[in-house]
């Protein structure tokens, strides 16, 4: 009997200091709740902006311009003066040699006589 | 005493009990003894026999390892052997002082090319007759990628002077040049060089001209000179067109009686072997533009000139200009032509200007899409050529032709000339041309 008599003031205490506790608890989870409240909504992710439109005064896109092949130079270079010459009537090193005598008698561009001296070799069979 | 005496009594009773309890130990017997002891001496035998077994077989163990050792010392002896033959070989391979050029093989090569004609034709005024036109082998020698040496010949037979009769042959070097090509885009060229006045001169030949008869303005420019030039192309884009040029110095035109009298202007004289009859060489050059839209769809537009000195004296300039254009409308149609205008100062005629022009069109008859073979190999040709030789000739030809292609190299011409000449160097009127020609 004693025991519990001395216990009540503890208990007091004790149920105080847990009232206390338990507002402080209360009193911030309320303020948390009202500042969200309160806060603007998130702006979603815009996509970005489109580019600009090309004016006069930028360049157009130029289309690109298709390379000829050894076979089309070979049509265009080697029809204009005289009929064309089959690539199995001389051997590789024969066409070399008289692409060599083009090139200076035609004036021909050099990658241009290459391209062609090379679709003649392939083409010529040996 | 009581307890004393109970406790006297229960020993020996305890002692009994131990008696009882305690069970004899099983007798063994000599025999039993023995057998063990066989056992015994039977499995330390056993033991001895593993024993040694497992020393050998340690032994063989490390024998089979050092054969092992051996073996891959052999391997790797053998590979290094392999490896050195190898780079021997590599090495043998790469002794050569000079690189071996890449490409197709050989280094030098040697071609004779070319074209030969036969004619039967009839001036009028005269009789028909057969004529070996021309014989006209090319020489083509490379001695590497950069070196070309080329030279061409015309062989014609003539009728033999009188009294002898017969006939002679007529051998005419119509060009001898060493081309060297520097790089992309310059070539050297020097000897007996095809000038570039126009193009006709660089792209004629028997088989080349679906005309048997050159163009009539062609006779106021020369074909070729003794000297060097300097010629290259550029290109534009990737589609093939281009850009070219050629410069050249040479001898030029000379006098063939020393003075600068209008008829001793000789074009193709003046070849340097007693020096240059004039004291300063001769000049020109041409600029030409090519584009291809497609292939078969092409134009060209050159234009070219010379000048320089003519008469010994060198009081007297010779100097010509020359535009020319070539136009492919699909494979089957061309046109091209040349205007030819020259002037030069003379002792006795003042400044002559000898001028003129040609145009030529071809159709072949393929692009009807006829289907019939004859048709198909067929091509017509036309010229028009009008010159005034500034001498008071004056000179219009029209010429109507056909071309039929036995094969690509095998031609069959003939054509009716259409003559029109009036003056102190008139030619013949009208004369038609049968030409067999054969390109090799």
């Amino acid at each position: 009997m004693n025991s519990l008599r001395s216990l009540k003031p503890r208990l007091q205490g004790g149920i105080l200091l847990a009232t206390i506790l338990a507002l402080a608890c209360a009193m911030s989870i309320g303020i948390v709740l009202a500042d969200d409240a309160k806060a603007p909504a998130a702006k979603p992710l815009s996509p970005p902006p489109p580019a600009p439109e090309k004016t006069s005064a930028t360049k157009p896109e130029k289309p690109a311009l298709k390379k000829v092949t050894g076979a089309e130079l070979y049509q265009i270079h080697c029809n204009r003066c005289h009929p064309e010459r089959y690539a199995t009537e001389w051997n590789s090193g024969e066409w070399k040699t008289l692409m060599t005598h083009m090139r200076v008698r035609a004036n021909l561009p050099p990658a241009q006589a290459k391209q062609i001296l090379k679709y003649l070799q392939e083409d010529s069979g040996n | 005493m009581k307890i004393h005496l109970h406790r006297f009594g229960l020993l020996p009773i305890g002692c009994a009990l131990g008696l009882a309890l305690a069970q004899p130990v099983a007798a063994v017997t000599d025999e039993e003894f023995n057998a063990l002891k066989d056992v015994v001496g039977k499995q330390g035998q056993r033991m001895d026999q593993l024993e040694q077994t497992h020393q050998q077989d340690q032994k063989t163990h490390e024998q089979d390892q050092q054969t092992i050792q051996k073996l891959q010392q052999q391997v790797g002896e053998t590979q290094q052997i392999a490896t050195n033959a190898i780079q021997k070989a590599e090495a043998a391979q790469v002794q050569p002082v000079h690189p071996i050029p890449p490409g197709p093989a050989s280094t030098h090569n040697f071609m004779v090319v070319g074209d030969a004609e036969v004619q039967f034709g009839k001036v009028q005024g005269q009789h028909s007759a057969f004529a070996m036109a021309d014989f006209a082998p090319i020489f083509l020698f490379r001695a590497n990628d950069n070196v070309l040496f080329e030279a061409g010949f015309d062989v014609t037979l003539q009728n033999g002077s009188q009294p002898g009769g017969g006939s002679s042959t007529h051998v005419d070097l119509s060009f001898a040049q060493l081309d060297y090509l520097f790089n992309d885009y310059i070539t050297f060229v020097g000897g007996d060089i095809l000038l570039p006045l126009g193009t006709y001169s660089e792209r004629t030949a028997g088989w080349l001209n679906k005309i048997p008869d050159d163009p009539l303005a062609r006779g106021f420019v020369p074909g070729s000179g003794i000297g060097m030039q300097l010629r290259g192309a550029v290109p534009i884009g990737q589609s093939g067109q281009s850009l070219t040029y050629a410069v050249f110095g040479v001898n030029g035109p000379s006098s063939l009686d020393t003075n600068g009298l209008a008829s001793n202007l000789d074009l193709g004289g003046n070849v340097g072997d007693t020096g240059n009859w004039h004291s300063n060489p001769s000049g020109g050059g041409r600029i030409g533009w090519f584009f291809p839209w497609k292939p078969h769809y092409d134009v060209e537009l050159g234009v070219s000139g010379q000048s320089g000195e003519w008469d010994n004296a060198g009081s007297h300039l010779w100097s010509a200009a020359v535009l020319d254009a070539a136009v492919h409308i699909s494979p089957f149609f061309e046109v091209k032509g040349e205007f030819i205008n020259s002037w030069y100062g003379t002792d006795d005629s003042g400044n002559v200007h000898a001028r003129g022009g040609w145009v030529q069109a071809g159709y072949k008859l393929a692009g009807l899409d006829l289907d019939y073979p004859v048709i198909n190999n067929l091509e017509l040709v036309s010229r028009y050529d009008r010159v005034d030789d500034g001498l008071g000739t004056r000179t219009d030809r029209c010429t109507l032709g056909y071309v039929y292609y036995f094969s690509n190299t095998l031609l069959f011409e003939g054509d009716y000339e259409f003559v029109h000449s009036r003056g102190p160097a008139a030619l013949p009127s009208n004369e038609f041309v049968f030409q067999l020609s054969y390109g090799f």
